[in-house]
């Protein structure tokens, strides 16, 4: 009985190590529900808060209008565009490759920020 | 509640008054309101003069002149914020004022921001209410708000079918050449609104072969002119649009996007931009944003019509005709 249990036991942490490598496999190819903790970016009278970010590779960025006004967010070199948000509306996205990002409110472009992926 | 009748312009003294008439047409005039429900403008001998609707003599007198035509704007069909859960009521009540007027005037200008999210529902609910306009004909330029996730096509479907470009047109009204321009697409991060270079040269080409004395009426939705381009409020590339249009005696810019009346004067350009019919925003720098203003309930109504007027530079106030019925 107690041999079986160790058993178990090993096959369960070998389980688990193999779901851990899957997931960040997973997260390098992209995939967004694999790095729980993501980052949360608001925004507020037309600005992005905060306005400059720096993440890991595969870390989810969620966007989220607070304002009583659509707005939208979009990388400058297109690697990311949402739709409009109106208030509340969220919009998420992974980053895989390093490098940095800056984008803006394609309707009030006056509003610009930055996500730096190291 | 009261109304005030005149308004008080001020004006830049360290400007000259070339033309001694007390007028400096190289200063700085500006006059404000938080919410109107349109404007009408006349054209009297080439220059266009607008009368805010909120105005008792607008709605007393008869306007006299050779064409007359209202402006409206952001009507930002579908908001329903606190600055204002009704903008059907307020845009009827746009359209009540104008059918109230004693003459019929040719046509409406809608400058842009018709809806707030490019709903085609937001947009058949604005071109329902129009239809009860006694004025038929609209002509439309989009505002930000109209051209969202689709790059404008559906709005290009709707009012600029057989148009060119983004929606640029020009046409003619009883001697006066009214251009519709569009600077809501392709905004670059950090800029401002955006007229672009293929606008810009049918532009020039437009205007080429127009006499210098054809009054010029051109309307689009964010301001020609630097407003306050801290928020944005101005157009990068207006200086030239505003070139090709120098050598004509009388040129009218008509904008929105705003939520306040304007007016500017320099040289032979007079720039006016048109109070929502939806919300009002804030005065330039007068708070964090340019969002929606939320006013209590009881007020929105009672601030649509009624106008402030500011000194912007200097401490010489004078009264114009511009802004009122006389």
């Amino acid at each position: 009985m107690k041999k079986n249990s160790w058993v178990y036991s090993i096959a369960a942490c070998l389980l688990l190590i193999v779901v851990v490598l899957t997931e960040s496999r997973g997260a390098l190819a992209g995939s967004p529900e694999a790095n729980p903790p993501g980052i949360a970016i608001t925004i507020d009278n037309f600005s992005f808060t905060p306005p400059a970010v720096t993440v890991k590779a595969g870390t989810q960025i969620t966007w989220t209008n607070r304002d009583d006004i659509p707005h939208t967010v979009v990388s400058s070199d297109n690697a990311f565009k949402s739709k409009a948000l109106d208030t509340d509306d969220k919009f998420s996205f992974t980053p895989t490759k390093p490098g940095t990002y800056n984008y803006f409110c394609s309707l009030h472009p006056k509003m610009t920020a930055r996500v730096v992926v190291e | 509640m009261a109304q005030k009748t005149t308004d008080e312009i001020t004006f830049d003294q360290d400007h000259s008054d070339q033309n001694h008439d007390g007028i400096d047409r190289r200063g700085f005039l500006k006059c404000m309101a938080w919410a109107g429900t349109g404007a009408l403008c006349v054209i009297q001998g080439g220059v266009l003069k607008s009368y805010s609707l909120s105005n008792p003599f607008a709605m007393k007198r008869h306007a006299r002149g050779e064409l007359s035509f209202i402006q409206i704007s952001d009507s930002h069909m579908g908001f329903n914020k606190p600055a204002n859960p009704d903008v059907v009521a307020t845009l009827k009540a746009a359209v009540d004022k104008i059918n109230a007027l004693p003459v019929v005037p040719e046509f409406m200008l809608h400058t842009g921001d018709i809806s707030h999210l490019s709903k085609s529902e937001e947009f058949d609910n604005v071109d329902q209410i129009l239809k009860s306009a006694r004025p038929q004909k609209v002509f439309f330029v989009p505002g930000e708000h109209d051209v969202l996730n689709d790059d404008g096509k559906q709005y290009r479907e709707r009012y600029a079918k057989n148009i060119k470009g983004d929606g640029w047109y020009s046409f003619d009204m009883k001697g006066v050449h009214f251009i519709g321009l569009v600077n809501v697409m392709n905004l670059k991060p950090g800029g401002l609104g955006t007229l672009g270079s293929e606008q810009m040269e049918w532009l020039e080409k437009d205007v080429k072969h127009l006499s210098k004395s054809t009054p010029v009426v051109v309307f689009a939705h964010i301001p020609l002119w630097a407003v306050y381009p801290e928020w944005g409020w101005g157009t990068a590339d207006s200086a030239q649009a505003l070139a090709y249009l120098k050598r004509f005696g009388s040129v009218t810019v008509l904008n929105g996007h705003i939520h306040q009346t304007m007016q500017k004067v320099e040289g032979n350009v007079t720039f006016h931009t048109a109070t929502s019919t939806a919300f009002p925003q804030p005065k330039p720098g007068a708070a964090p944003s340019p969002g929606p203003m939320k006013v209590p309930a009881e007020q929105l109504r009672a601030l649509l019509g009624v106008t402030d007027v500011n000194y912007v530079r200097g401490h010489h106030p004078l009264a114009v005709t511009d802004s009122t019925l006389e």
